[in-house]
């Protein structure tokens, strides 16, 4: 079904009724899964993703493999290991995707070495942090949802990290072929749009303006990749707002029910 | 859309409220600041963060302080740019003088010196077994550290690393002592007592340890043999600090043995002989239908301290199960055990004393 984009200039919304620079609902929870070293849940419009994290943890002695415990000790750092799984039902039609899949290879590699440069992975030698994402309904920015839910986990999983790494995707109101220099961006897109029109997914580290994951998989006028770029690096802020809220939250009914013992504040340290 | 995903629902039922209302919140924020600023600055941010300051918590990537005069501790790094110390992980800050660390809201286990573990052999090499504590690296336990059988004074030989599976083999459970560590964190145990060794006619709890967050924590006593009700004799509990539990019949101590059998006047080198001979042993002792009633009550009692956010330690689990034989008494049916659900909050609120 092709998107009417000639909609948009009248009264400047898009086809789910947002504005332009408008993020879509997101609903996280953390520590969804209680046998889990961490867990997410992450909602970013209808893409539904959720993510387990095991470890950082050794692995046993691998079989197949001669001398294997040699050849997982010598790393000095963590490995992560990302693995997404998509579900059947995610999407409107059923596909059936191979574990060894091209596009899911590439997310796969995209999301450990995000999440590899911003874990403090040198304090944890010789052992695999873990990092199953499954994608339960998909609806457009599913990059961006992946790496915010395997975030969110690793953040519960208490692995240190230099921030939270927050994507989110941006796009441009026409089409490549209008050939529209100055077509305004747009924020967060979904699906339908996704299909239409050129787009890119941006993951900066935390509130910096340090950009750690850039995909765009369209063609565009370079003239407008400045404008997308710059809005999703704003929506970035934004995401990783709601995220940091998350986890405060969870932080917060931790501390009062007493599961863990209360902080101090920096207020009530004496300085002398 | 055929197929209706939900979200996952709160394990504990009893604080859905207060889910709701972090929902809420969630859409208010993306509603109200959903709208991009492209010269940046969210001025809710700053509002947020200070009204987020009484309850202590830091997120990754959080400014501590920019104070020179405080050392970085765990689960903080100083940003190459600025000289800030600034939190690498979800939790509570600690000081210790001027040294200023962020114990996380739930991690890993990290060894220490001296911390009781429970493990799991999962690796025999030639000299040493590899042990999963529940740490990020497995600690070894060289054959130089354990106790062989025949006594103290007994030299180590080459048959012994020739026959180091009949020690322990893989999926042995074993209680143990963190003898030292590396400089990269890994642990090194000892089993050079007879309070330690390997682990049988019991049953096996893991829960979160020391890492943080609810779990086994740190006290005065992690061993102790306590009675159990309905005539099914002692049972002994081990609480591994890094959150492994071991609950088992109680067995005489070799400790206890040796002095039997010094006063029945034997030689010592027999009566070495005599203890060893059960110290590697796998083989489960006969254990009688009510011990294991009352083993699996108190493995009930320790998953229901977990799921309702309690620690667990000799006090807590001591109470814990005393409520739970009171609640079977008083409840009827044949599923006494079960701790689960209703029941395990019951038993939280009268622990509690709420």
């Amino acid at each position: 079904m092709p998107l009417d984009t000639s909609a948009y200039s009248l009264a400047l919304l898009r086809v789910d009724g947002r504005r332009w620079n408008e993020l879509r609902r997101i609903h996280a929870q953390i520590r969804t899964q209680a046998a889990a070293d961490g867990s997410s849940y992450l909602e970013m419009g209808h893409t539904k993703v959720m993510c387990v994290v095991t470890g950082p943890s050794e692995p046993g002695p691998r079989r197949g493999t001669a001398g294997a415990g040699a050849a997982g000790a010598s790393k000095a750092v963590a490995e992560v290991a990302v693995s997404v799984v998509v579900a059947g039902f995610s999407s409107v039609d059923r596909k059936k995707r191979g574990r060894n899949d091209k596009r899911n290879l590439e997310l796969q590699s995209t999301i450990a070495n995000a999440l590899a440069a911003s874990l403090h992975t040198h304090l944890f030698p010789h052992s695999v942090i873990q990092v199953s994402l499954h994608v339960l309904s998909q609806d457009g920015s599913l990059l961006a949802a992946l790496i915010n839910a395997a975030t969110l986990a690793c953040v519960d999983a208490g692995i240190p990290m230099t921030d939270y790494v927050v994507a989110c995707t941006a796009g441009s109101t026409s089409t490549y072929a209008a050939g529209d220099e100055s077509a305004d961006p747009l924020l967060d897109l979904n699906h339908q749009e996704e299909q239409e029109l050129p787009g890119l997914t941006v993951a900066t580290l935390g509130e910096s303006d340090r950009v750690a994951v850039l995909v765009c998989e369209s063609r565009v006028q370079v003239g407008r990749l400045e404008g997308m770029l710059a809005v999703g690096v704003d929506g970035c802020k934004q995401v990783r707002e709601i995220l940091d809220r998350v986890v405060r939250d969870k932080g917060k009914r931790m501390v009062l029910e007493g599961t863990v013992a209360k902080g101090e504040g920096l207020e009530d340290m004496d300085l002398d | 859309m055929p197929i209706t995903i939900t979200a996952p629902k709160a394990v504990r039922p009893s604080y859905a409220a207060a889910d709701n209302a972090s929902d809420d919140s969630d859409s208010d924020a993306s509603s109200d600041n959903g709208a991009a600023d492209l010269e940046g600055d969210i001025p809710m941010a700053s509002s947020r963060r200070k009204e987020d300051k009484s309850y202590s918590i830091v997120t990754p990537g959080e400014v501590i302080t920019d104070d020179p005069q405080w050392m970085r501790g765990h689960g903080t790094f100083v940003s190459p740019s600025t000289s800030a110390i600034v939190s690498s992980v979800a939790g509570t800050i600690t000081r210790t003088n001027k040294l200023l660390s962020v114990r996380p809201l739930r991690a890993r286990y990290t060894p220490e010196v001296g911390d009781l573990v429970v493990g799991r052999i999962v690796e025999v090499q030639a000299k040493r077994w590899r042990v999963d504590v529940g740490a990020s690296q497995l600690a070894s336990l060289p054959l130089s550290a354990i106790n062989l059988p025949g006594g103290i004074l007994r030299k180590r030989t080459e048959t012994d690393e020739l026959q180091i599976r009949t020690f322990f083999a893989e999926g042995d459970l074993l209680v143990a002592e963190v003898q030292q560590l590396f400089s990269d964190g890994g642990a090194v145990l000892h089993t050079r007592s007879l309070k330690y060794g390997k682990l049988r006619n019991g049953v096996f709890v893991a829960v979160s340890g020391m890492g943080g967050g609810s779990g086994v924590v740190r006290s005065r006593r992690q061993v102790w043999t306590m009675e159990a009700a309905n005539g099914a004799g002692p049972l002994d509990i081990v609480l591994g600090v890094n959150g492994f539990v071991w609950i088992s019949k109680h067995v005489e101590t070799p400790e206890a043995l040796i002095a039997e059998t010094k006063s029945a006047t034997t030689g010592i080198t027999n009566l070495e002989e005599s203890v060893s001979t059960t110290m590697y042993s796998s083989q489960n002792d006969r254990i009688g239908v009510e011990t294991m009633r009352e083993i699996s009550r108190i493995r009930g009692v320790v998953t229901a301290l977990v799921e309702n956010g309690l620690r667990v330690d000799e006090d807590m689990l001591v109470r814990g199960y005393h409520e739970a034989v009171e609640m079977a008494m008083l409840g009827e049916g044949p599923d006494d055990i079960y701790l689960g659900g209703e029941r395990g909050e019951q038993l939280a609120a009268a622990l509690t004393g709420v």
